[in-house]
């Protein structure tokens, strides 16, 4: 089999595609999350590290503007603030597993919720429940769901965005945070959301589809 | 007590030994010398009750616990200042070897050496520690007292050239712990570590010309052989329940032989004869002028030194800096805000620490695999590509980033070093230790929240190396670092891997970073 690195992948991918830079330590997490022999309690354990990554990363895409402040010793040290105004929706179920990961870098953020589901004969994505904060309209959004691939989940996640627009998100300030994207299913996201910034730890053919299975331990 | 280990009963005496050259050390303020522990204690209440655990296995006696217990004050006061230059490299140890016949006193002028001494870690080795494991037909005739303890064959020189050699040049050591109930060695070992000053005394500590090299102030104990065997008379008898028939025959037929064929002709090779033991006060005030005129020349000013060193050079290759992203920037700026509160300080710093450990985990070497995947096809990814990992914090403020280790590396082992400063001299020093076992082939992540002058973190870099550890193995964790403490901990240990989410230009007088971010351990903890 033919292993694409993540480098190579996203070099025809638009501006808005961000990938996390590979390391040993990266590739570690994605080969335990892959790989059969891997507990449940070990994969919970390397995914959440994996999104703890992601969530960090999708972090530092949010606008911010200089400070200046006085350190203990007396002396000034010119930093950054971050903008208020940002919030996090989950594409229900497995973007939920992400949920904790931001609830740790930001405490008391504001979460929405989208449950989507794929019709099983037709295969298109159908919107069953939506609950955001009243403005998000207004916000930064970090959509969340871990596994974009082939038919479902790419359709999923172009689903969700739709349904944000719907509730007057622009396109632009979407910032979609995934562990694992196939180049199909890149392509068409972004094909239909082109503003939209996507944020990843891999674009590769095979993707691990089980992860919401194995992750909440119902396969 | 070679030489009275004749019989069974001398397990009793072996332990009466070990608790009184342990109370020696501790009442001293000395880095008491054996136990798992080496550095005393005066940390948790659990951590105490491990030192008593390990002293109790030791020794098998009460009357030391109380020992410690009453000394613990004693032992804090009493860090051991760096035993190394800039460079990081060790000083040797100055070994004083004391020999001498049975019962002429060579504890006692150890003791009052040690005493007069002043000097906090001094580690007394004794000869007893090396006697070889005997065969079984040795052993019966150990039983019946055939056995000739008071022969050069009766020692392993090699285990005790190797002991004493690594101990000289500033390595952890395990001591064997001999049983003369079984004449074998105990699966328990004393670990001794830490000395600036080794005492090594013994029967036959002259005897071996490579140990004798060593030694770098040899003493001879010279007490009159009457008043030795009457000691040992009363020793025997009063103290071990013996007969006087059996002490005379073992005296005749080993003993004295012994101290005429090895020990007496070793005096030749002295520096000083101590005649009438440990009641000569003037040879021992001699022998503690030339000690510390050798101590003297060996002192550093190392904080001072370390300042002043590379300045204004560019940063080394092995510091990595955590990528100044947004997000790192962000957090900077409230951990270093004066007005923020405890809660966020804590937070913030446990995210920016969970970064630098990823970073650094980054780092461990890596090998490609092939697995498979739930759908039936290969991946070809990467895995570890080591043996084991193991964390290393510097107390205080570097406990603080164990959190984030535990996070990312389950069940990980740890250790913790206290490395305070002296507030009279402002060197820092050793107080107290405690590491994984065997961690010679870990990597291993060492930890500490701030580094200004990089004292304390060379001093923990140091010990790890006495303990084995690679130099390539070792990572260096640190929230923010100040230039001049990257600089002196590359100069001393280019091959160790510097890792800090950011690095300050300078230090002020008072070594705190500029523009800093405060007492990191005070701000965590509450204690400012």
């Amino acid at each position: 089999m033919a292993t694409i690195t993540s480098n190579q992948a996203c070099q025809d991918i638009g501006a808005n595609v961000r990938v996390l830079k590979s390391t040993g330590q990266l590739r570690e997490l994605q080969t335990v999350l892959r790989d059969v022999e891997t507990s449940r309690s070990d994969f919970v354990f390397c995914a959440d590290r994996l999104i703890r990554l992601v969530v960090e990363e999708g972090l530092n895409q949010l606008p911010y503007s200089p400070m200046s402040v006085t350190t203990p010793t007396g002396y000034s040290y010119d930093g950054i603030t971050f903008e208020k105004g940002n919030c996090g929706v989950s594409i229900m179920r497995s973007g939920e597993a992400m949920e904790q990961g931001l609830r740790d870098c930001c405490r008391s953020i504001r979460i929405g919720k989208i449950l989507i589901q794929s019709e099983a004969d037709t295969r298109q994505a159908k919107v069953y429940y939506a609950k955001f904060p009243p403005d998000v309209d207004s916000r930064k959004v970090l959509l969340m769901y871990p596994i974009l691939s082939g038919q479902g989940s790419g359709n999923t996640a172009i689903q969700a965005v739709q349904v944000l627009k719907e509730h007057g998100v622009k396109e632009s300030n979407i910032l979609l945070l995934s562990l694992f994207v196939t180049p199909h299913a890149l392509k068409s996201v972004t094909d239909e959301h082109p503003d939209m910034t996507i944020l990843t730890s891999e674009i590769h053919p095979h993707v691990p589809v089980h992860f919401g299975q194995k992750y909440f331990g119902t396969d | 007590m070679a030489d009275t280990a004749k019989d069974g009963s001398f397990s009793l005496s072996n332990s009466e030994r070990t608790s009184r050259s342990s109370s020696l050390c501790s009442s001293q303020g000395s880095g008491s010398a054996s136990g798992d522990d080496p550095f005393g204690d005066q940390m948790s209440q659990g951590d105490r009750q491990g030192m008593r655990r390990a002293s109790r296995t030791r020794t098998q006696s009460t009357s030391d616990i109380k020992m410690l217990r009453t000394s613990k004050r004693t032992i804090y006061t009493a860090g051991r200042p760096p035993w190394f230059d800039v460079k990081g490299q060790f000083k040797e140890a100055f070994v004083i070897g004391i020999c001498g016949g049975s019962a002429s006193g060579k504890t006692t002028v150890a003791n009052k050496i040690i005493e007069a001494l002043d000097v906090p870690w001094v580690v007394q080795l004794s000869m007893d520690s090396f006697y070889k494991v005997l065969t079984p037909e040795e052993k019966e005739l150990a039983h019946r007292s055939e056995y000739n303890f008071d022969h050069p064959d009766a020692f392993d020189f090699e285990l005790l050239f190797d002991t004493l050699k690594k101990l000289k040049r500033g390595r952890n050591v395990e001591v064997p712990i001999y049983d003369f109930t079984t004449h074998s060695r105990t699966k328990q070992q004393h670990t001794l570590y830490g000395a600036n000053v080794i005492i090594f005394e013994g029967i036959l500590t002259f005897v071996n010309p490579e140990v004798r090299k060593m030694l770098d102030m040899k003493v001879f104990v010279d007490t009159d052989s009457d008043i030795r065997l009457a000691r040992r008379l009363r020793r025997d008898i009063t103290e071990r329940n013996r007969d006087l028939v059996g002490v005379l025959k073992q005296y005749d037929k080993f003993v004295k032989p012994a101290f005429e064929q090895h020990i007496e002709p070793s005096m030749a090779h002295a520096d000083i004869v101590v005649p009438r033991g440990g009641e000569n006060e003037v040879a021992i005030d001699l022998i503690i002028r030339h000690v510390h005129s050798e101590l003297e020349k060996r002192d550093v000013h190392f904080r001072s030194q370390l300042a002043a060193a590379g300045q204004g050079q560019p940063l080394p290759s092995s510091l990595h800096v955590l990528e100044s992203t947004p997000q790192v920037r962000g957090m900077h700026t409230i951990i270093r805000n004066r007005e923020t509160n405890r809660d966020e300080f804590i937070f913030y710093s446990k995210r920016l620490m969970r970064l630098l450990i990823e970073q650094a985990m980054a780092m461990l070497p890596f090998k490609t695999v092939r697995v498979k995947t739930p759908q039936g096809s290969a991946y070809e990814g990467m895995r570890f590509n080591w043996k084991r990992l193991c964390g290393v914090s510097i107390l205080r403020a570097g406990e603080t980033m164990e959190p984030a280790l535990c996070a990312v590396c389950k069940d990980i082992r740890l250790g913790k070093i206290l490395i305070q400063t002296n507030l009279n001299t402002g060197e820092p020093e050793l107080h107290y230790l405690r590491l994984p076992k065997n961690i010679s082939e870990d990597h291993v992540f060492l930890m500490d929240a701030t580094v200004s002058t990089g004292a304390a973190a060379i001093m923990a870099i140091r010990v790890l190396l006495d303990h084995d550890v690679q130099e390539e193995n070792i990572f260096f964790l640190s929230m923010l670092m100040a230039e001049s403490g990257v600089q002196s901990v590359a100069y001393a240990f280019p091959k160790v891997k510097i890792m800090a989410t950011a690095v300050d230009p300078e230090v002020n007088d008072k070594y705190h970073i500029i523009p800093g971010i405060g007492n990191f351990g005070d701000r965590y903890f509450g204690t400012d």
